[in-house]
Protein backbone atom coordinates (compact mmCIF):
# COMPACT_ATOMS: atom_id res chain seq x y z
CA UNK A 1 0.00 0.00 0.00
CA UNK A 2 3.02 2.08 0.96
CA UNK A 3 4.85 1.51 -1.81
CA UNK A 4 1.86 2.00 -4.23
CA UNK A 5 1.22 5.52 -3.45
CA UNK A 6 4.47 6.75 -3.14
CA UNK A 7 4.92 6.74 -6.44
CA UNK A 8 1.76 8.77 -7.27
CA UNK A 9 2.58 11.21 -4.36
CA UNK A 10 6.38 11.83 -5.90
CA UNK A 11 4.53 12.28 -9.26
CA UNK A 12 2.10 14.87 -7.77
CA UNK A 13 5.02 16.90 -6.59
CA UNK A 14 6.35 16.90 -9.82
CA UNK A 15 3.70 18.05 -11.66
CA UNK A 16 2.32 20.62 -9.15
CA UNK A 17 6.43 22.02 -9.44
CA UNK A 18 5.63 21.92 -13.22
CA UNK A 19 2.50 24.23 -12.42
CA UNK A 20 4.02 26.78 -10.26
CA UNK A 21 7.48 27.10 -12.69
CA UNK A 22 4.94 27.95 -15.26
CA UNK A 23 2.72 30.28 -13.51
CA UNK A 24 5.89 32.41 -13.17
CA UNK A 25 6.63 33.03 -16.68
CA UNK A 26 5.19 36.41 -17.71
CA UNK A 27 2.00 35.69 -19.85
CA UNK A 28 4.04 37.49 -22.85
CA UNK A 29 6.63 35.82 -22.55
CA UNK A 30 7.64 33.03 -25.54
CA UNK A 31 8.20 30.38 -22.27
CA UNK A 32 5.05 29.87 -21.97
CA UNK A 33 5.55 28.02 -25.18
CA UNK A 34 6.63 24.04 -23.93
CA UNK A 35 8.76 23.16 -27.05
CA UNK A 36 11.15 19.46 -27.19
CA UNK A 37 14.33 20.54 -28.18
CA UNK A 38 17.30 18.29 -28.45
CA UNK A 39 21.05 20.09 -28.10
CA UNK A 40 24.66 19.28 -29.68
CA UNK A 41 25.34 17.83 -26.49
CA UNK A 42 22.43 14.97 -27.30
CA UNK A 43 20.39 16.34 -24.10
CA UNK A 44 16.50 17.65 -24.03
CA UNK A 45 15.72 21.24 -23.53
CA UNK A 46 13.27 23.60 -23.39
CA UNK A 47 13.01 26.85 -25.00
CA UNK A 48 13.66 28.40 -21.74
CA UNK A 49 16.62 26.73 -21.30
CA UNK A 50 18.40 30.17 -20.98
CA UNK A 51 15.91 32.09 -18.84
CA UNK A 52 17.32 34.45 -16.56
CA UNK A 53 19.54 35.95 -19.29
CA UNK A 54 18.86 37.80 -21.94
CA UNK A 55 19.46 35.91 -25.69
CA UNK A 56 19.24 35.86 -28.80
CA UNK A 57 17.18 33.31 -30.78
CA UNK A 58 17.24 32.21 -34.29
CA UNK A 59 16.15 29.38 -36.69
CA UNK A 60 18.04 27.81 -39.37
CA UNK A 61 18.71 24.26 -40.81
CA UNK A 62 22.41 23.43 -40.94
CA UNK A 63 22.76 21.97 -44.45
CA UNK A 64 21.60 25.55 -45.68
CA UNK A 65 24.09 26.81 -48.23
CA UNK A 66 24.20 30.55 -47.53
CA UNK A 67 21.82 32.19 -45.44
CA UNK A 68 22.29 30.74 -42.37
CA UNK A 69 25.96 30.67 -41.87
CA UNK A 70 25.29 34.44 -42.79
CA UNK A 71 22.37 34.25 -39.82
CA UNK A 72 25.26 33.09 -37.67
CA UNK A 73 27.92 35.09 -38.45
CA UNK A 74 25.20 38.05 -38.03
CA UNK A 75 24.79 36.58 -34.22
CA UNK A 76 28.55 36.74 -33.84
CA UNK A 77 28.90 40.29 -35.15
CA UNK A 78 26.32 41.63 -32.87
CA UNK A 79 27.93 39.57 -29.51
CA UNK A 80 30.95 40.81 -30.66
CA UNK A 81 29.64 44.66 -30.73
CA UNK A 82 29.46 44.06 -26.99
CA UNK A 83 31.89 44.39 -23.91
CA UNK A 84 32.75 41.87 -22.48
CA UNK A 85 30.96 41.94 -19.29
CA UNK A 86 27.34 42.54 -21.64
CA UNK A 87 28.68 39.32 -23.27
CA UNK A 88 29.65 37.21 -20.79
CA UNK A 89 25.55 37.74 -19.75
CA UNK A 90 24.27 37.25 -23.49
CA UNK A 91 23.19 33.60 -24.30
CA UNK A 92 22.54 32.49 -27.85
CA UNK A 93 20.25 29.74 -28.61
CA UNK A 94 19.77 28.37 -32.44
CA UNK A 95 16.84 26.02 -33.19
CA UNK A 96 17.41 23.78 -36.24
CA UNK A 97 13.64 22.88 -38.02
CA UNK A 98 15.61 20.38 -39.92
CA UNK A 99 15.30 17.94 -36.89
CA UNK A 100 16.22 15.47 -39.44
CA UNK A 101 19.05 15.75 -40.75
CA UNK A 102 20.45 18.15 -37.88
CA UNK A 103 21.19 15.28 -35.68
CA UNK A 104 23.21 16.27 -32.38
CA UNK A 105 26.17 15.09 -34.34
CA UNK A 106 25.53 17.27 -37.00
CA UNK A 107 24.94 20.33 -34.53
CA UNK A 108 28.18 19.50 -32.66
CA UNK A 109 29.63 19.69 -35.59
CA UNK A 110 28.58 23.01 -36.62
CA UNK A 111 29.01 24.79 -33.35
CA UNK A 112 32.97 23.90 -33.19
CA UNK A 113 32.75 24.95 -36.59
CA UNK A 114 31.45 28.71 -35.76
CA UNK A 115 33.99 27.91 -32.76
CA UNK A 116 30.57 29.25 -30.71
CA UNK A 117 31.62 29.54 -26.60
CA UNK A 118 29.46 26.29 -25.29
CA UNK A 119 29.14 27.25 -22.10
CA UNK A 120 26.81 29.98 -23.77
CA UNK A 121 25.78 29.04 -27.18
CA UNK A 122 23.58 25.91 -27.62
CA UNK A 123 22.97 24.50 -30.98
CA UNK A 124 19.30 22.87 -31.34
CA UNK A 125 16.98 21.18 -33.45
CA UNK A 126 13.13 20.77 -32.86
CA UNK A 127 10.58 18.24 -34.47
CA UNK A 128 8.90 19.68 -36.56
CA UNK A 129 5.13 20.64 -34.73
CA UNK A 130 7.22 22.34 -32.44
CA UNK A 131 9.87 23.69 -35.05
CA UNK A 132 6.63 25.14 -36.49
CA UNK A 133 5.40 26.28 -33.66
CA UNK A 134 8.41 28.21 -32.37
CA UNK A 135 8.77 29.69 -35.87
CA UNK A 136 5.21 31.35 -35.29
CA UNK A 137 6.26 32.55 -32.34
CA UNK A 138 9.51 34.62 -34.04
CA UNK A 139 7.54 35.35 -36.56
CA UNK A 140 10.19 32.95 -38.90
CA UNK A 141 8.65 31.78 -41.53
CA UNK A 142 9.55 28.23 -43.77
CA UNK A 143 8.67 26.34 -46.11
CA UNK A 144 10.13 22.87 -47.10
CA UNK A 145 10.96 22.98 -50.43
CA UNK A 146 10.35 19.93 -52.54
CA UNK A 147 14.85 19.14 -53.05
CA UNK A 148 14.82 19.26 -49.27
CA UNK A 149 15.76 22.66 -48.79
CA UNK A 150 13.81 25.31 -47.49
CA UNK A 151 12.94 28.55 -47.97
CA UNK A 152 13.14 31.04 -44.38
CA UNK A 153 13.18 33.98 -43.25
CA UNK A 154 15.98 35.43 -41.49
CA UNK A 155 15.37 36.92 -38.13
CA UNK A 156 17.36 37.33 -34.96
CA UNK A 157 15.24 38.03 -31.80
CA UNK A 158 16.22 39.43 -28.70
CA UNK A 159 14.77 37.98 -25.39
CA UNK A 160 14.65 39.37 -21.64
CA UNK A 161 15.81 37.22 -18.97
CA UNK A 162 11.88 36.56 -18.78
CA UNK A 163 11.57 34.95 -22.38
CA UNK A 164 9.69 38.10 -23.59
CA UNK A 165 10.81 39.79 -27.36
CA UNK A 166 12.30 42.92 -26.55
CA UNK A 167 13.77 43.81 -30.50
CA UNK A 168 14.13 41.60 -33.35
CA UNK A 169 16.11 42.18 -36.68
CA UNK A 170 15.95 40.70 -40.16
CA UNK A 171 19.07 43.13 -41.12
CA UNK A 172 21.76 40.39 -40.27
CA UNK A 173 24.34 43.61 -40.69
CA UNK A 174 24.60 46.72 -38.99
CA UNK A 175 21.17 47.13 -37.49
CA UNK A 176 22.17 50.21 -35.04
CA UNK A 177 18.63 50.48 -33.55
CA UNK A 178 18.67 47.24 -32.48
CA UNK A 179 22.47 46.69 -31.29
CA UNK A 180 21.60 49.98 -28.61
CA UNK A 181 18.52 47.37 -27.32
CA UNK A 182 21.44 44.36 -27.48
CA UNK A 183 23.59 46.43 -25.31
CA UNK A 184 20.34 47.70 -23.26
CA UNK A 185 19.31 44.66 -22.68
CA UNK A 186 22.91 43.11 -21.73
CA UNK A 187 23.98 45.86 -19.08
CA UNK A 188 24.23 44.91 -15.54
CA UNK A 189 21.06 45.66 -13.48
CA UNK A 190 21.65 49.01 -11.90
CA UNK A 191 18.50 48.33 -9.67
CA UNK B 1 -8.67 3.20 -49.93
CA UNK B 2 -11.07 0.83 -49.31
CA UNK B 3 -11.02 0.95 -45.89
CA UNK B 4 -11.55 4.63 -46.10
CA UNK B 5 -14.08 4.27 -48.36
CA UNK B 6 -15.97 2.29 -45.54
CA UNK B 7 -14.86 4.42 -43.37
CA UNK B 8 -16.61 7.18 -45.23
CA UNK B 9 -19.58 5.24 -45.99
CA UNK B 10 -19.99 4.43 -42.29
CA UNK B 11 -19.10 7.62 -40.98
CA UNK B 12 -22.29 9.23 -43.43
CA UNK B 13 -24.45 6.63 -42.12
CA UNK B 14 -24.01 7.82 -38.56
CA UNK B 15 -24.38 11.34 -39.07
CA UNK B 16 -28.08 12.35 -37.36
CA UNK B 17 -27.81 15.99 -37.77
CA UNK B 18 -26.19 16.42 -34.35
CA UNK B 19 -23.01 18.38 -33.66
CA UNK B 20 -21.25 16.49 -31.17
CA UNK B 21 -17.06 16.13 -31.58
CA UNK B 22 -17.65 12.58 -32.67
CA UNK B 23 -19.63 13.87 -35.35
CA UNK B 24 -16.74 15.67 -37.29
CA UNK B 25 -15.38 12.70 -39.08
CA UNK B 26 -12.18 12.58 -40.87
CA UNK B 27 -12.74 12.33 -44.38
CA UNK B 28 -10.23 10.76 -46.75
CA UNK B 29 -9.24 12.88 -49.86
CA UNK B 30 -6.90 11.12 -52.18
CA UNK B 31 -3.71 12.48 -53.04
CA UNK B 32 -3.03 14.50 -56.49
CA UNK B 33 -1.06 16.12 -58.29
CA UNK B 34 -1.97 19.57 -58.34
CA UNK B 35 -1.96 23.06 -59.67
CA UNK B 36 -1.48 25.26 -56.60
CA UNK B 37 -2.51 29.02 -56.84
CA UNK B 38 1.37 29.68 -54.97
CA UNK B 39 4.26 29.40 -56.83
CA UNK B 40 6.02 26.11 -56.13
CA UNK B 41 9.44 26.61 -56.66
CA UNK B 42 9.57 26.35 -60.32
CA UNK B 43 7.51 23.07 -60.81
CA UNK B 44 4.28 22.99 -62.54
CA UNK B 45 2.50 21.00 -59.68
CA UNK B 46 2.81 20.36 -56.54
CA UNK B 47 2.54 16.79 -55.49
CA UNK B 48 0.09 16.06 -52.31
CA UNK B 49 -0.08 12.96 -50.45
CA UNK B 50 -3.36 11.43 -49.22
CA UNK B 51 -5.13 12.66 -46.11
CA UNK B 52 -7.85 13.17 -44.08
CA UNK B 53 -9.52 16.38 -43.43
CA UNK B 54 -12.62 17.11 -40.87
CA UNK B 55 -15.77 17.42 -42.59
CA UNK B 56 -16.85 20.55 -41.12
CA UNK B 57 -15.12 23.32 -39.64
CA UNK B 58 -14.80 22.89 -35.70
CA UNK B 59 -17.89 23.92 -34.04
CA UNK B 60 -18.72 25.73 -30.62
CA UNK B 61 -19.74 22.90 -29.43
CA UNK B 62 -16.95 20.95 -30.20
CA UNK B 63 -14.10 23.65 -29.34
CA UNK B 64 -16.20 23.66 -25.24
CA UNK B 65 -15.26 20.14 -24.88
CA UNK B 66 -11.64 20.52 -25.85
CA UNK B 67 -11.44 23.40 -23.27
CA UNK B 68 -13.14 21.71 -20.93
CA UNK B 69 -10.41 18.50 -20.72
CA UNK B 70 -7.22 21.36 -21.18
CA UNK B 71 -8.04 24.46 -18.73
CA UNK B 72 -4.47 25.91 -20.14
CA UNK B 73 -6.27 26.89 -22.78
CA UNK B 74 -9.89 28.34 -21.65
CA UNK B 75 -9.78 31.94 -22.41
CA UNK B 76 -8.88 34.01 -19.23
CA UNK B 77 -5.86 30.98 -19.11
CA UNK B 78 -4.42 31.19 -22.38
CA UNK B 79 -1.05 33.37 -21.88
CA UNK B 80 -1.61 36.07 -24.67
CA UNK B 81 1.67 35.44 -26.43
CA UNK B 82 -0.32 32.22 -27.79
CA UNK B 83 -3.88 33.66 -27.71
CA UNK B 84 -4.20 37.65 -28.23
CA UNK B 85 -6.57 39.73 -26.72
CA UNK B 86 -9.76 38.58 -28.57
CA UNK B 87 -9.42 34.85 -28.04
CA UNK B 88 -13.03 33.27 -27.17
CA UNK B 89 -14.06 37.06 -27.33
CA UNK B 90 -18.02 36.35 -28.47
CA UNK B 91 -18.66 33.72 -25.54
CA UNK B 92 -20.13 34.55 -22.38
CA UNK B 93 -17.66 32.54 -20.21
CA UNK B 94 -14.38 30.04 -20.21
CA UNK B 95 -16.35 27.27 -19.89
CA UNK B 96 -20.34 28.66 -21.48
CA UNK B 97 -20.54 29.93 -25.48
CA UNK B 98 -23.86 31.72 -24.16
CA UNK B 99 -26.29 32.78 -26.27
CA UNK B 100 -24.34 34.73 -28.55
CA UNK B 101 -22.34 31.50 -30.40
CA UNK B 102 -24.95 28.42 -31.35
CA UNK B 103 -23.50 25.42 -30.37
CA UNK B 104 -23.12 24.22 -33.88
CA UNK B 105 -21.73 27.20 -35.51
CA UNK B 106 -17.93 27.30 -36.34
CA UNK B 107 -15.85 28.10 -33.40
CA UNK B 108 -14.49 31.87 -34.16
CA UNK B 109 -12.10 34.20 -32.37
CA UNK B 110 -9.26 31.15 -31.75
CA UNK B 111 -5.37 31.90 -32.22
CA UNK B 112 -3.78 29.49 -34.31
CA UNK B 113 -1.91 28.28 -31.63
CA UNK B 114 -5.11 27.49 -30.02
CA UNK B 115 -6.39 25.66 -33.08
CA UNK B 116 -3.17 23.56 -33.45
CA UNK B 117 -3.70 22.43 -29.73
CA UNK B 118 -7.41 21.69 -30.51
CA UNK B 119 -5.36 19.34 -33.30
CA UNK B 120 -2.95 18.40 -31.40
CA UNK B 121 -5.31 16.69 -28.86
CA UNK B 122 -7.14 15.08 -31.32
CA UNK B 123 -4.18 13.14 -32.24
CA UNK B 124 -4.14 15.39 -35.80
CA UNK B 125 -3.00 18.51 -37.08
CA UNK B 126 -3.93 21.57 -38.95
CA UNK B 127 -4.17 20.82 -42.66
CA UNK B 128 -0.99 22.14 -44.94
CA UNK B 129 -2.17 25.30 -47.12
CA UNK B 130 -1.49 22.91 -50.31
CA UNK B 131 -3.92 20.04 -48.89
CA UNK B 132 -6.60 22.21 -48.38
CA UNK B 133 -6.46 24.05 -51.45
CA UNK B 134 -7.03 21.00 -53.17
CA UNK B 135 -9.94 19.92 -51.11
CA UNK B 136 -11.33 23.33 -51.10
CA UNK B 137 -11.06 22.74 -55.04
CA UNK B 138 -13.30 20.75 -55.38
CA UNK B 139 -17.62 21.40 -56.37
CA UNK B 140 -20.10 18.57 -55.75
CA UNK B 141 -19.19 16.94 -59.34
CA UNK B 142 -15.37 17.38 -60.39
CA UNK B 143 -12.18 16.79 -58.10
CA UNK B 144 -10.89 20.42 -59.64
CA UNK B 145 -13.88 22.18 -60.63
CA UNK B 146 -11.52 25.46 -60.68
CA UNK B 147 -11.58 26.52 -64.12
CA UNK B 148 -15.55 26.02 -64.32
CA UNK B 149 -17.17 29.43 -64.54
CA UNK B 150 -20.46 28.53 -62.70
CA UNK B 151 -18.53 27.18 -59.86
CA UNK B 152 -16.29 29.88 -59.72
CA UNK B 153 -18.84 32.77 -59.61
CA UNK B 154 -20.86 30.82 -57.20
CA UNK B 155 -17.64 31.14 -54.79
CA UNK B 156 -17.63 35.14 -55.70
CA UNK B 157 -21.13 35.81 -55.15
CA UNK B 158 -20.55 33.99 -51.72
CA UNK B 159 -17.25 36.01 -51.13
CA UNK B 160 -19.89 38.91 -51.60
CA UNK B 161 -22.45 38.07 -49.37
CA UNK B 162 -22.06 40.75 -46.84
CA UNK B 163 -21.16 39.35 -43.37
CA UNK B 164 -23.96 38.91 -41.02
CA UNK B 165 -24.76 39.34 -37.22
CA UNK B 166 -24.31 35.58 -36.37
CA UNK B 167 -22.68 33.03 -38.42
CA UNK B 168 -24.66 30.44 -40.05
CA UNK B 169 -24.43 26.87 -38.44
CA UNK B 170 -22.14 23.86 -40.30
CA UNK B 171 -23.20 21.80 -42.90
CA UNK B 172 -26.37 23.77 -44.43
CA UNK B 173 -24.77 23.70 -47.94
CA UNK B 174 -24.01 20.70 -49.64
CA UNK B 175 -20.93 18.83 -49.70
CA UNK B 176 -18.64 18.93 -52.29
CA UNK B 177 -17.15 15.37 -53.90
CA UNK B 178 -15.09 13.95 -50.92
CA UNK B 179 -17.96 14.95 -48.96
CA UNK B 180 -16.61 18.00 -47.33
CA UNK B 181 -18.06 20.90 -46.25
CA UNK B 182 -18.03 24.56 -45.68
CA UNK B 183 -14.68 24.85 -47.25
CA UNK B 184 -16.49 28.16 -48.59
CA UNK B 185 -18.93 30.62 -47.82
CA UNK B 186 -18.96 30.43 -44.10
CA UNK B 187 -15.55 30.73 -42.20
CA UNK B 188 -11.67 31.56 -43.01
CA UNK B 189 -9.55 28.30 -42.10
CA UNK B 190 -5.90 28.03 -40.27
CA UNK B 191 -4.06 26.03 -42.30
CA UNK B 192 -0.40 24.46 -40.54
CA UNK B 193 2.05 26.69 -42.87
CA UNK B 194 -0.16 29.93 -42.55
CA UNK B 195 3.11 32.17 -42.17
CA UNK B 196 5.21 30.29 -45.01
CA UNK B 197 2.38 31.27 -47.82
CA UNK B 198 4.27 34.50 -49.27
CA UNK B 199 7.89 34.02 -50.12
CA UNK B 200 9.95 34.76 -47.22
CA UNK B 201 11.56 37.99 -48.49
CA UNK B 202 8.10 38.97 -49.47
CA UNK B 203 6.78 42.57 -47.86
CA UNK B 204 2.93 41.50 -47.33
CA UNK B 205 2.33 45.46 -48.41
CA UNK B 206 3.44 44.68 -51.50
CA UNK B 207 1.40 41.64 -52.07
CA UNK B 208 -1.66 43.05 -53.51
CA UNK B 209 0.57 44.73 -55.79
CA UNK B 210 3.61 43.86 -57.45
CA UNK B 211 4.17 40.56 -55.29
CA UNK B 212 1.43 38.99 -56.73
CA UNK B 213 2.86 38.73 -59.73
CA UNK B 214 4.65 35.41 -57.90
CA UNK B 215 1.03 33.73 -57.58
CA UNK B 216 -0.58 31.56 -60.21
CA UNK B 217 -3.86 31.84 -61.44
CA UNK B 218 -4.39 35.49 -61.01
CA UNK B 219 -8.24 34.21 -62.17
CA UNK B 220 -8.35 32.22 -59.05
CA UNK B 221 -9.73 35.77 -56.75
CA UNK B 222 -11.36 33.67 -54.38
CA UNK B 223 -8.64 31.31 -53.14
CA UNK B 224 -6.11 34.09 -53.85
CA UNK B 225 -8.09 36.73 -50.78
CA UNK B 226 -7.39 33.52 -48.94
CA UNK B 227 -3.59 33.50 -49.36
CA UNK B 228 -3.70 37.20 -48.83
CA UNK B 229 -5.51 36.89 -45.65
CA UNK B 230 -4.11 34.06 -44.16
CA UNK B 231 -0.62 35.86 -44.97
CA UNK B 232 -1.36 39.04 -43.00
CA UNK B 233 -2.31 37.26 -39.45
CA UNK B 234 0.16 36.60 -36.83
CA UNK B 235 -0.23 33.24 -34.86
CA UNK B 236 -2.00 34.42 -31.67
CA UNK B 237 -4.39 36.57 -34.11
CA UNK B 238 -7.85 35.72 -33.38
CA UNK B 239 -10.57 36.70 -36.10
CA UNK B 240 -14.30 37.00 -35.99
CA UNK B 241 -14.30 35.02 -39.12
CA UNK B 242 -11.44 32.79 -38.47
CA UNK B 243 -11.75 29.32 -37.86
CA UNK B 244 -10.29 26.06 -38.44
CA UNK B 245 -10.84 22.19 -38.82
CA UNK B 246 -7.92 19.77 -38.31
CA UNK B 247 -6.34 16.92 -40.86
CA UNK B 248 -4.41 13.68 -40.31
CA UNK B 249 -1.96 11.69 -42.76
CA UNK B 250 -3.85 9.00 -44.61
CA UNK B 251 -2.63 5.54 -42.56
CA UNK B 252 -2.72 7.01 -39.21
CA UNK B 253 -4.44 5.83 -36.58
CA UNK B 254 -7.15 7.95 -35.05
Amino acid sequence: MRRRRAPGAALASILLAAVCVAADVPTDSVYQLHAQLTTQAARPAGLDLYRGHPALIGMFYGSCPAACPMLITALKVYESRLDESSQARLRVLLVSFDAARDTPAELDRLARLHRSDPARWTFSSAPEADARRIAALLGVSYRRLPGGDFDHSLKITLLDEDGRIVASTTTLVGDRHFLAQLRAATQAQTR
Amino acid sequence: MRRARAGLALAVLLWGGAAGAEDNPYIAVPGAEFRSALPSGGQENVRVRSFLLQRHPVTNEEFLAFVGTHPGWQRGAAPEILAGAGYLGAWAGPLDFGPGAARAQPVTEVSWFAADAYCAAQHARLPDWYEWELAAAASASARDARSDPAWRQQLLDWYARPGGKTLPAIEQRPANLYGLHDLHGLVWEWVRDFSSLLPADADPEKFCGSGALNVQQKENYAVLMRIAMLGSLRAADTGRLVGFRCARDAGAPP
